[in-house]
């Protein structure tokens, strides 16, 4: 059992790394407000020159907007109404952004999820192959795939595969629906972000198998099996952990691209599609989220390092 | 051994895949749904409001007209109007209505509901962006009795029978209009048309049920009902993308297919092409008349010169499409006279160029006056293909000494703002429509979307002739032809191609064909043959 | 993975592309820009790489490309190390208050990732090469403040900084004449990797359309452009594609490799 004390820290800990979380997602969101706001302009203006709206209704929409405000005030506003799951509504079609958003989410999602268990799969198979056969030749190809993970850029991967596949499916002569719609970009997602727990997996790996313990279980005749594959693994497996959980933001991005290539529906497309339409409550909302979400999951990386590491081992 | 590891972990990433693919299989039903390919997302489909002619494509099954439009012969047919009668001072027009049409929420259509309709269009908060203008001089509608209603317009208005024959004026139930309001209304329309409409989620997907009681379709459709039950429509805005969802059966027909993908799609007997004219405006770009250099008519017309049009269709557009010389389409007008395209003749416009005193000096690519490059900027929209044949204009200009700057608007709303702030010499826009006075608000000096700033009281009257004040079809005629000269003559527009869709369909699709409008598939005639 | 022998070609690989930048007008006669035929050459109608689908040289395309695919990150990574190092240098030296601001500051940029705050920066400013610099180098600012900030507490750390103090130094001259001097390797092998992370960032923008003008050669936007004729011509997208994860490779590898064991 760890002990009172001990857990009084640890507490505190969690307590302070969650306030951290919360100040950095409130600071992100303000600088993503103020970026895009400073950026753009008067979103007004916009409708006012597409033709989309009169002088008067141009007024009448600003004063509805809260726009003829001092720019404090607007963010004040923007924040309580964030809190409230308010993020405005689309200058175009007048919907409401946290709408819009919702509808989009679950094929982001899917895709993400998907994306991530093929990061893990890549990046830990990648790694242990790269550093547990070292010196046979798939050892030394483990590496080098997992090199190009980091380097290739996720489009290019992606228009790859989509060739490679339809040729293959040509041949086969059927088409799989499912196939390329899903699998097809989670593991093309999955596979450009398993570079770095890769890395990770492999550099820890490698390191722990040169480390005196190991050495010593194999010296009292410990063979080179499973068993010892996973007792050299635990120590890589805080920061790989820790790892994953950042990843799970770093995919958000990773789909901008996959859901281009191949033509998925998403919150990727959606922020493109805002960008390019000037739709800025859409843009807005969607960083925002991001900035909150990427927040959450590395406040959830630290905790898991933190929870994994030092109290398993005060306790051992 | 590690290898045992592996395969087990392999085996259970395939395991979860399958479990997590059952879960997400779309429901295909191959004998009774059609899948149907759209381009852009709109930013909103209520034809009664919003202008895209994308949301015509499922929409024109939903309403029916008050008329149609019959290609083959440029007549109007009767639709949910039997027949009509026009006063001869043109002011006033009577239509006598079908008895036994009822919209698809089962409320009776009658004259009432045509009166709602036009309220709806013309109400100023509900900032209709087509229609609206569609009906012109139109003072009020009268109605007569339960099944006639008299629209009384201020002066004549020759298009009138072409705009009521449009899906921006189908008919829509004034019970759904007025419970959902102008925002809310597009996710629920109802119509009286063969198709009902079933849902939309906006850059997902919409979609269509048949209507078996449909009993009252015009003449030019060939089946009296629908066959396929249900049609989901798709959007897909990213060009490379389209031929692939069509390949991998994603959808079963799908337009604005890149020509040499579709002349790749129907090598195979798999796939069937239909090239579709649309009659209206070609790709063209227009020249800003009111800044320096283009304000110089020798300038406009060496630029003219500078351009392979010949080459830039055949490069971006194979042998599908008819080169633009026009500005309007040959198709859909066809009495209306074509001037020849301008011939391709750079060393005549390096020459003109000379004249007007920008000359190259030693070893410039770039051609000066005064110290001044010879400076155009080129703005092009996204879509039709415009960013592939901008580039090339750009390189018959850059040839002859121009400097270029090219600048793609990422949507029709920048397009819009570039356009207000002035800051171009040539911009690319083009509407489509079957009736000639869509010139008018390009070309007259108070049109709307007048991006050359040339004004011209000659031309003005001429198309207030054309519209206003005369219904006889041959004088309007005469009038369009002498419009179109003087466009010519005054270099206003570098029109490169007739727009021509090329819409790709699965074997098993028959019987697809177009309205008169070109973008609109009669989807009442469409059959599948097998699955 | 530490063969010397691969060191080796990744600087062949950036020499070479590099001199290829340097030397496109030796290399090729013909113009990037200009349509040499109305229909699409294959590379054994016209040599060397054929044409691309708007008729244009490929090679001539592709050589001229490097020069904008190279500058681009370039001029991001400039702008994102001038205005990193500042504030970073700014933060370990000054040190107490300034230090915690500049870290907070940078802990929440950190969490909008950098490639999204490019896109929201190119969002208000409109789509264009400058917006793309300009872009990129902002978005990579924060995470290069967190990393050369590590860098410069290391060296601070060390015994003879503390010793400068003592001596009298001001903050200013430990700062420019102790700190950044002892921490050029490290620096360098950051700037290297973070040179990497433009590249893929700036081609990242250009392969969405947020360049402007899809004329200008340049190996994203040829990827993009490519899509099209995917089956066909794949040519067209594969060879900017391995271009460009070619070079990310060699700058990564040299980065991550340059400080000797």
């Amino acid at each position: 059992m760890v002990p009172k004390s001990h857990r009084r820290t640890a507490l505190l800990a969690v307590i302070r790394r969650l306030l951290e979380g919360v100040w950095t997602a409130w600071a992100a969101v303000t600088l993503a407000f103020f970026a895009l706001r400073i950026a753009s302009g008067d979103p007004v203006a916009s409708l006012l020159s597409q033709g989309l709206a009169s002088p008067e209704q141009a007024e009448e929409i600003r004063i509805s907007l809260g726009l003829n405000a001092p720019l404090w005030l607007q963010y004040l506003r923007f924040l309580a109404n964030l809190l409230q799951g308010d993020l405005g509504s689309s200058l175009y079609t007048h919907r409401s952004v946290s709408q819009i958003i919702l509808e989009q989410f679950p094929s982001t999602f899917v895709l993400a999820v998907t994306g991530l268990i093929a990061a893990v799969l890549f990046g830990f198979i990648l790694g242990i192959t790269a550093a547990w056969l070292r010196k046979r030749t798939s050892g030394m190809i483990a590496a080098a795939i997992a090199a190009l993970a980091t380097s290739i850029p996720v489009a290019f991967a992606g228009i790859l595969s989509l060739l490679i596949v339809g040729h293959l499916l040509q041949e086969i002569g059927s088409s799989s629906e499912l196939l390329i719609r899903l699998i097809l970009p989670a593991l093309v997602l999955g596979f450009a972000s398993s570079g770095p727990i890769a890395r990770v997996i492999h550099s820890g790996l490698s390191e722990s198998l040169r480390s005196p313990f190991i050495l010593a279980a194999r010296a009292r005749g410990i063979r080179r099996d499973v068993r010892l594959l996973w007792h050299a693994l635990r120590p890589s497996l805080p920061p790989a952990i820790s790892l994953v959980a950042l990843e799970a933001a770093f995919l958000f991005t990773g789909t901008v691209v996959t859901e281009t290539v191949f033509s998925r529906p998403g919150l990727g497309r959606l922020l493109v599609k805002s960008i390019l339409d000037g739709d800025y409550p859409i843009a807005l909302g969607l960083v925002a989220l991001a900035a909150i979400f990427y927040t959450i999951s590395h406040v959830i990386a630290d905790l898991l390092t933190f929870i994994i590491d030092p109290r398993l081992r005060r306790v051992e | 051994m590690k290898t045992y590891t592996n395969k087990i972990v392999l085996l259970f990433f395939v395991l979860s895949m399958s479990t997590l693919s059952s879960a997400c299989q779309p429901p295909s039903d191959k004998t009774s749904t059609l899948n149907y390919g759209l381009t852009l997302a709109p930013s909103g489909i209520d034809p009664h409001i919003n202008a895209s002619a994308e949301l015509g494509i499922p929409l024109s099954s939903v309403y029916d007209t008050l008329v149609f439009l019959d290609q083959a012969n440029g007549e109007f047919v009767p639709g949910l109007a039997e027949r009509w009668e026009i006063s001869s001072d043109g002011l006033r027009y009577t239509f006598y209505l079908r008895k036994d049409v009822y919209f698809h929420d089962d409320t009776p259509f009658n004259a009432q509901a045509v009166q709602d309709n036009l309220d709806y269009i013309l109400e100023p908060d509900n900032h209709s962006q087509k229609a609206a203008m569609m009906l012109g001089p139109l003072k009020q509608a009268e109605i007569l009795d339960e099944h006639t209603i008299m629209l009384v317009l201020d002066e004549p208005f020759a298009p009138l029978l072409d705009s009521l024959s449009q899906v921006y004026l189908g008919i829509a139930s004034p019970k759904a209009l007025k419970h959902w309001g102008s925002s809310e209304y597009q996710f629920h329309q109802v119509g009286t048309g063969p198709y009902r409409f079933v849902e939309y989620i906006p850059n997902d997907h919409i979609t269509l049920e048949r209507n078996p009681d449909y009993a009252w379709g015009p003449p030019i459709y060939e089946n009296s009902k629908a066959s396929i039950e249900r049609i989901v429509f798709y959007f897909y805005e990213d060009a490379p993308s389209r031929a692939l969802a069509l390949e991998r059966r994603e959808v079963d027909i799908m337009g604005e297919i890149p020509a040499h993908e579709a002349d790749r799609l129907t090598t195979s007997a798999e796939f069937s092409l239909s090239a579709v004219t649309i009659p209206g405006q070609p790709l063209q770009y227009f020249f800003n008349t009111t800044a320096s250099p283009t304000d110089d008519l020798r300038v406009r017309q060496a630029l003219l010169l500078a351009v392979d049009k010949e080459s830039i269709v055949l490069t971006v557009f194979g042998s599908h499409s008819p080169i633009g010389s026009n500005p309007l389409s040959q198709a859909g007008f066809n009495k209306i006279s074509v001037p020849s395209p301008s011939a391709h003749k750079p060393e005549e416009a390096r020459k003109l160029l000379e004249e007007t005193g920008w000359k190259l000096e030693g070893q410039d690519t770039v051609r000066k006056r005064d110290g001044e490059p010879l400076a155009i900027t080129l703005i092009a929209p996204t879509w039709g293909s415009n960013s592939e044949v901008a580039q090339l204009v750009k390189a018959g200009w850059e040839n002859i000494g121009v400097e270029v700057e090219l600048i793609i608007a990422t949507g029709f709303g920048a397009l819009k703002e570039i356009q207000s702030s002035g800051d171009y010499h040539a911009i690319g826009i083009n509407f489509f429509g079957t009736d000639a006075d869509l010139l008018r608000s390009f070309y007259a000096s108070d049109g709307f979307y007048n991006w050359t700033g040339f004004s011209d009281s000659e031309i003005d009257q001429l198309l207030i002739e054309a519209a206003r004040t005369t219904l006889d079809p041959e004088y309007r005629v005469d009038l369009y032809n002498q419009i179109i000269q003087a466009i010519a003559d005054n270099a206003l527009i570098l029109p490169i191609r007739d727009y021509v869709n090329l819409v790709v369909a699965h074997q098993s699709v028959e019987g697809l064909n177009f309205s008169a409008q070109g973008w609109f598939p009669n989807l009442i005639d469409v059959q599948r043959s097998s699955p | 993975m530490k063969f010397p022998l691969l060191k080796t070609l990744c600087v062949l690989w950036l020499v070479a592309i590099g001199l290829l930048a340097l030397t496109a007008p030796i290399l090729t006669s013909a113009d990037p820009y200009e349509q040499i035929s109305s229909t699409m050459q294959t590379p054994t109608d016209h040599p060397p790489l054929g044409t691309d689908a708007l008729g244009r040289d490929f090679f001539a395309r592709l050589t001229y490309g490097t020069r904008l695919s190279l500058s681009i990150p370039m001029l991001s990574t400039l702008l994102t190390i001038l205005f990193g190092t500042i504030l970073s240098l700014t933060a370990i030296a000054v040190g107490g208050l300034v230090d915690r601001i500049i870290l907070a500051l940078t802990n929440a940029a950190l969490a909008i990732p950098g490639l999204l705050l490019a896109m929201l920066l190119v969002a208000g400013f409109g789509p264009g090469l400058p917006t793309v610099v300009i872009a990129v180098g902002l978005g990579g600012i924060p995470g290069f403040v967190r990393l050369s900030r590590s860098i410069f507490l290391g060296i601070k750390e060390m015994g003879y900084i503390d010793a400068a103090y003592a001596l009298g130094a001001s903050r200013i001259r430990v700062a420019f004449a102790h700190i950044l001097p002892n921490s050029a390797p490290q620096l360098l092998s950051l700037a290297t990797t973070h040179f990497a992370w433009a590249f893929m960032g700036a081609t990242t923008l250009t392969f969405l359309g947020l360049s402007g003008d899809p004329s200008f050669p340049e190996w994203g936007a040829m990827l993009n452009s490519g899509r099209m004729h995917l089956i066909q011509s794949p040519r067209l997208t594969v060879i900017p594609g391995i271009l460009i994860s070619l070079t990310i490779f060699s700058v990564h590898y040299l980065g991550e490799n340059y400080t000797e064991k």
